[in-house]
């Protein structure tokens, strides 16, 4: 007697992971890396501020593991044979070829997997929604807000290509200039500064990208992120792509609600968007076997 | 070909960290200008005073240099208690700076 297994037929609904088999998830090994580069990065961060850099004992800068200080100096890197705009070292440098090196292989997962800035949008963000859940007059409100703000949602498209302008005015600023134009707006540098009660253009950016992360998954990667339009463009290149297989979806549209990027991710044949981030929420959620699946192909044309 | 999402977020994680800690191994890493790529601090080496920074000490010069902390200290008529623990960039005043420090040195090197 053969005992065909539910994992294995395509369309079938999926059963729910329990016990250590959702601890083995991708979603919880995601988070797992995104909240320990997050305190990574807050422990260099504290630990230069508190030990300072004056005296006999030397502590790195948390802005010295940032990729976006390494695109920001490659112009003068490259061009003076080493060296390196203000507050940018040769590991901004290494850091940033990790970075484009994962996404030439798997699109924008630095975004989705390792960015702790992505980590705390998406922290706001389930804050947002387990506040909702609690709390009806707040879901009142935010469902109003959202079905007022529909209208907008023709600019999303738009605003979209916003980030690819900030690239082009932080490296060419940078390289122009020969400091980091970029620095003072940087909402993620904004943060860090607040440690050493620090204010800058940068945060006011950080309050707006977290207020609207209550009611917008990841605003700022959507729109303004530099380093995620970098990395998605070199992205397009990459061999790894999702694939929704028609004859297994029932097209309900859950993936595109987990989707954090808001990309439409039911109705698509193939996901090769510069926007995707790689989170895998949309396969993680998808109630169907085998109707979300990521595939290995062709570079850009993928198949 | 069909990949799974675990072994999807491990390659991720193996290549990103792979790539830092292979640079980190071949010594191409540095997180400051102050420290070297082992961690250590980093010192004037001797051989030419354009690689003076503001943040090292008149001892630091000294050592590196082969030049009394006293020689520097008159040379440029700052206090002759001045502690040669000192920063560079914590002395500067209209007669003396880094760049002024590195121009001295250069001539009594005879470059």
């Amino acid at each position: 007697m053969t005992t065909v297994t539910h994992a294995h037929v395509k369309g079938a609904v999926k059963p729910r992971r329990k016990g250590l088999a959702a601890l083995l998830s991708h979603h919880a090994l995601r988070r797992l890396v995104q909240f320990g580069v997050f305190l990574f990065i807050a422990i260099i961060a504290v630990r230069h501020v508190l030990v300072g850099e004056g005296g006999a004992i030397i502590t790195a800068s948390w802005e010295a593991y940032c990729p976006m200080g390494g695109l920001e100096t490659l112009y003068k890197f490259v061009t003076t044979g080493g060296s390196f705009v203000s507050h940018a070292h040769l590991s901004n440098v290494v850091v940033l070829v990790a970075a484009l090196a994962v996404a030439l292989l798997a699109r924008n997962a630095f975004c989705g997997w390792i960015c702790p800035f992505g980590f705390i949008q998406d922290m706001v963000h389930s804050f947002s929604a387990a506040v909702q859940k609690r709390v009806p007059a707040i879901r009142k409100a935010v469902k109003a807000l959202k079905q007022r703000g529909a209208k907008l949602a023709v600019l999303d498209r738009y605003l979209r290509f916003l980030k690819y302008g900030v690239l082009a005015w932080a490296v060419a600023g940078a390289a122009a200039y020969g400091f980091m134009v970029f620095r003072d707006y940087d909402p993620w540098a904004a943060l860090w500064n607040l440690l050493e009660l620090s204010l800058a253009g940068g945060t006011v950016v950080l309050a707006i990208v977290l207020v609207a992360s209550f009611f917008v998954e990841r605003p700022w990667c959507r729109y303004a992120c530099p380093l995620g339009a970098a990395t998605g463009l070199l992205g397009a290149l990459s061999p790894i792509y999702l694939k929704r297989e028609a004859e297994s979806c029932k097209a309900c549209a859950v993936c595109t609600k987990a989707c954090p990027m808001g990309l439409p991710v039911h109705t698509a044949t193939t996901i090769k968007s510069v926007d995707c981030i790689g989170c895998l929420e949309c396969v993680d959620e998808c109630p169907r076997e085998g109707a979300l699946a990521l595939k290995l192909g062709v570079p850009v044309i993928g198949k | 070909m069909r990949i799974n999402p675990f072994i999807y977020g491990a390659l991720v994680l193996v290549l990103f960290f792979g790539v830092i800690g292979g640079a980190k191994a071949a010594g191409v890493w540095s997180v400051s200008g102050k420290l070297t790529s082992s961690g250590e601090k980093a010192l004037p080496t001797g051989a030419n005073p354009d690689e003076l920074k503001g943040w090292m000490t008149l001892d630091d010069v000294a050592k590196a240099y082969n030049v009394p902390v006293a020689e520097i200290l008159a040379a440029f008529g700052l206090p002759a208690d001045t502690p040669g623990t000192a920063q560079i960039k914590s002395l500067e005043s209209e007669t003396f700076s880094t760049t002024n420090l590195r121009t001295w040195l250069k001539t009594r090197m005879g470059q």
